[in-house]
């Protein structure tokens, strides 16, 4: 699996392992994510379990599309006998460039997948050209 | 067993990988839950284990999935768990489905395919009272230990 423990602020990061595994929701993950192009548009999954659906945040700006979701930590009774992965924050972003129409973009959240499209601007969409011969 | 569809990545991705992983080596933050395309852990999916006086909380997390798609079985000491993520489209440039555009993938992080794990659990469990939530792509299975396991009050008399 790949283990990606990534943040912008000092404060985010787990000072010691003891503070890591504490689990706090302080650590942030970057979530896999699959990109399609279908042409008319970009689609993105990205596998965000457990965050709060009025948590997640998708802004589109100056060609970069930025996702952050917030988890709120599981609250299971008892203690903890093994724990094989951490819960964190989700965030992640990816550059785009241009021709994307940035009012269209929809975003779906569904079984732990956020699912975004991010359609291409008319004009610039792949088309098929009819060639003439003659 | 688990049979996972392979994907592609990048060079610069195999680069990030493995500053990933060298990073999580020295900070030992717990890892991501495993669904990615190329796993590393030995034991799919990663799970998180509790145990409270009544019962066992094994938690794992299963994007994209819902209740049809998981199978979970019990018995006395071992929670089986089942099930599969059907792939979307074969890796690598898309062909075309039939009336679809082209698909070309520009990453593909995100695995696909069935899984089976055999988690032994702490004590015996009740099987037949084992629930299960699956909500946003988290699953807890609530087992409740067998009767004899749960810890008792013991009457200490003074005669």
């Amino acid at each position: 699996m790949t283990t990606q423990v990534s943040s912008t602020a000092p404060t985010a990061m787990p000072a010691t392992p003891a503070e890591a595994r504490a689990g706090a929701a302080e650590l942030t993950y970057q979530p896999h994510v699959d990109i399609r192009d279908l042409g008319s548009e970009v689609v993105f999954d990205a596998d965000i379990p457990g965050a709060r659906a009025d948590g997640i945040d998708v802004t589109f700006e100056d060609g970069v599309l930025a996702v952050r979701a917030s988890v709120p930590p599981r609250d299971l009774p008892g203690r903890a006998v093994r724990q094989e992965y951490g819960i964190g924050n989700y965030r992640r972003s990816f550059r785009l460039g241009e021709g994307f129409d940035a009012s269209q973009i929809t975003a779906d959240y569904r079984r732990g997948v956020l699912t975004i499209r991010v359609p291409r601007l008319a004009a610039v969409r792949p088309r098929k050209v009819a060639v003439r011969a003659g | 067993m688990t049979t996972f569809r392979a994907g592609f990545t990048l060079p610069l991705e195999e680069l990030r990988d493995e500053m990933d992983r060298l990073w999580s080596s020295l900070t030992a933050a717990p890892p991501l839950h495993g669904w990615g395309v190329r796993p590393d852990a030995s034991a799919f999916p990663a799970v998180n284990v509790r145990e409270s006086d009544e019962a066992v909380i094994v938690e794992a997390e299963l994007p994209g999935l819902d209740a049809a798609d998981v199978d979970i079985s019990a018995t006395g000491e071992e929670l089986v768990l089942k099930g599969k993520r059907p792939g979307a489209v074969p890796a690598g440039d898309g062909e075309p489905t039939a009336g679809a555009e082209k698909v070309i993938w520009h990453r593909r992080e995100r695995g696909t395919g069935s899984f089976e794990r055999r988690i032994t659990l702490p004590t015996a469990v009740d099987a037949g009272s084992i629930t299960a939530r699956l909500v946003d792509g988290v699953l807890t299975v609530t087992c409740p230990k067998a009767a004899e396991a749960q810890p008792r009050r013991v009457e200490v008399q003074s005669t």
